[in-house]
């Protein structure tokens, strides 16, 4: 079944692939030269990419990396990034391709080739004790909330609502400041944080508001490889065509979400 | 009056003992490990009786330990390697401080006093965004991956603090010790070298481990660059158990420990070389 899954993925590529003009940096042939396809992944953001004990990085985006490696008969090499240093990864040729939770935002575009459509599509929420009450965004005005570094929603959390963000390095330190008072909330992806309360050691905790920032993820290739992107695009189409990211966020633990769902359909 | 072994009315000096001071690294013992260790398993022990589903803090900690230990050994490799280059240039740049040219003196300085009052971090960051990722040297494409350009980032300050750690033993020893050799119709060179680094070497030997130590305490500044260190190891492997809370404690603490294990050792052969090498003028 996968064998016939990355076959289709070929022919739906090679398809696009051939449609494409105006090449004139080629990627694809230096990763078939090398035999090693160089895939910027998070290894820290659970499932999306994180570590295994044994040190490999696996989730659901190294999964996807792996069907473009296996598309391109090549092996694959994950390269660790963060959210500070992804985008220069890829402008210094240091990852071939980039996967890695990142939203798709008009800025980004400008600096690395981020592919159509969206691979994948996350909103912004909180984790608060249910004892607070809280039912606006505006309710968290003046109030500290702990987020992550890096996170585009830290800003908009801050400006649009008056919150003091506390960023730390990981959810470990932000969920720990969480518990301890620190902050009065926690603001994070929301289908992370559907799943943290349901779990029996965060009880009295509660995602009280309305999602937010609603926001697609992209995929990204150096600007100007026209013909990887237009064969990633083709890749993402079949991913969604096939229901594979459907599957992979079962594998994972994650529930179904209304992004992948509707892409599915489509 | 206190009875003396020599038995003279005359006025003589008594001979000189020196006295033995008690540097504060020479009382630490091994025990001191102890409390670490007990915040280790205490941590652990308040989060085994929180859940009872999951795995214990402890049990969890044991199955990572592999690749954290696998992450500390990078550590060390790195501030090895850090300490070679940089101990090969400031080697060169102290000797060049004490230099008869003006130009090669006064550059030498300059760099050193550069090098030795910036912040390592900064210099870490300067040496991982500036460098390429991948050099062409004649054709031949060498990577540099990003631990090698920790590396070197981490070289330049130790560089510098072992230029001045020279120049130092340097200037330490009596001037006697150059006139002597001169007398003797050494040049320049020959005295530096036959007679004044020989006696310098053991001089300089505690302050230069004590600067490896330093440096290896450092090389977790690699971690907020993206060095896949036993600091970056450890934040994942946080994450990848979905960000307990409870587990933080026994993490940073076995981290801790590992560097103490480590350093340890190193400080106390420090304080023995410091007081067998100590010299009384």
């Amino acid at each position: 079944m996968q064998l016939n899954f990355v076959k289709r993925l070929a022919i739906t590529a090679v398809i696009t692939a051939s449609t494409a003009t105006a090449v004139y940096a080629d990627v694809i042939d230096d990763i078939k030269e090398r035999g090693v396809i160089r895939v910027g992944v998070k290894a820290d953001y659970k499932p999306y990419g994180f570590r295994d004990t044994d040190g490999s990085i696996v989730g659901i985006e190294p999964e996807l990396a792996k069907d473009v490696a296996d598309m391109l008969g090549v092996d694959i090499e994950y390269i660790p990034v963060v959210s500070s240093n992804r985008m220069q990864f890829l402008e210094q040729g240091k990852v071939d391709l980039m996967i890695a939770t990142m939203t798709d935002k008009p800025d980004r575009r400008k600096v690395v080739s981020i592919v159509d459509p969206n691979y994948y599509s996350s909103g912004t929420n909180i984790l608060a004790l249910e004892s607070l009450g809280l039912k606006e965004w505006s309710d968290l005005k003046g109030k500290p909330v702990c987020g992550i570094q890096g996170a585009f929603y830290n800003k908009a959390t801050s400006q649009n609502y008056g919150a003091k963000i506390v960023a730390f390095k990981g959810t470990a330190e932000a969920y720990a400041a969480l518990k301890a008072g620190n902050c009065a909330a926690f603001v994070y992806d929301d289908s992370a944080i559907v799943a943290k309360t349901k779990d029996p050691e965060w009880a009295g905790y509660e995602m009280p508001l309305a999602t937010i920032d609603d926001a697609p993820w992209g995929l990204a290739v150096q600007l100007g490889e026209d013909k990887f992107h237009a064969m990633m695009s083709g890749i993402i189409i079949a991913w969604h065509k096939s229901g594979r990211i459907l599957d992979l966020e079962t594998k994972w633990g994650v529930t179904n979400t209304p992004f992948a769902k509707t892409m599915n359909e489509k | 009056m206190k009875h003396h072994p020599y038995k003279t009315d005359l006025p003589v000096m008594l001979p000189f003992k020196p006295v033995e001071t008690e540097s504060f690294g020479s009382t630490i013992k091994l025990w001191y490990v102890v409390p670490i260790l007990a915040l280790i398993l205490g941590t652990s022990a308040i989060a085994q009786s929180g859940s009872d589903i999951r795995l214990g803090a402890l049990q969890t900690l044991m199955r990572w330990m592999p690749l954290l230990l696998q992450g500390f050994i990078f550590n060390v490799l790195i501030s090895v390697m850090a300490m070679a280059i940089g101990t090969g240039l400031g080697a060169a740049l102290g000797i060049g401080q004490l230099s008869l040219n003006r130009f090669v003196r006064s550059s030498s300085w300059l760099l050193t006093q550069f090098f030795r009052n910036a912040p390592w971090l900064v210099l870490l960051f300067f040496a991982m965004f500036l460098l390429p990722f991948e050099v062409n040297v004649f054709g031949i494409i060498i990577p540099l991956p990003d631990w090698v350009k920790a590396t070197i980032g981490l070289a330049l300050p130790v560089m510098a603090n072992v230029s001045e750690i020279i120049r130092g033993a340097v200037l330490s020893l009596p001037s006697g010790q150059w006139e002597a050799a001169e007398s003797l119709a050494y040049s320049r060179r020959q005295t530096l070298w036959l007679i004044i680094l020989p006696q310098c070497l053991k001089r300089m030997l505690p302050p230069w481990m004590n600067l490896y130590a330093i440096l290896t305490m450092a090389t977790v500044l690699a971690s907020i660059v993206g060095v896949s260190e036993v600091m970056t190891l450890t934040g994942e492997a946080l994450a990848a158990e979905g960000g307990r809370p409870d587990l933080l404690a026994p993490f940073y603490a076995f981290v801790l420990l590992i560097f103490f294990v480590y350093c340890y050792p190193i400080a106390r052969l420090t304080v023995r070389l410091e007081r067998k090498f100590s010299v009384i003028n």
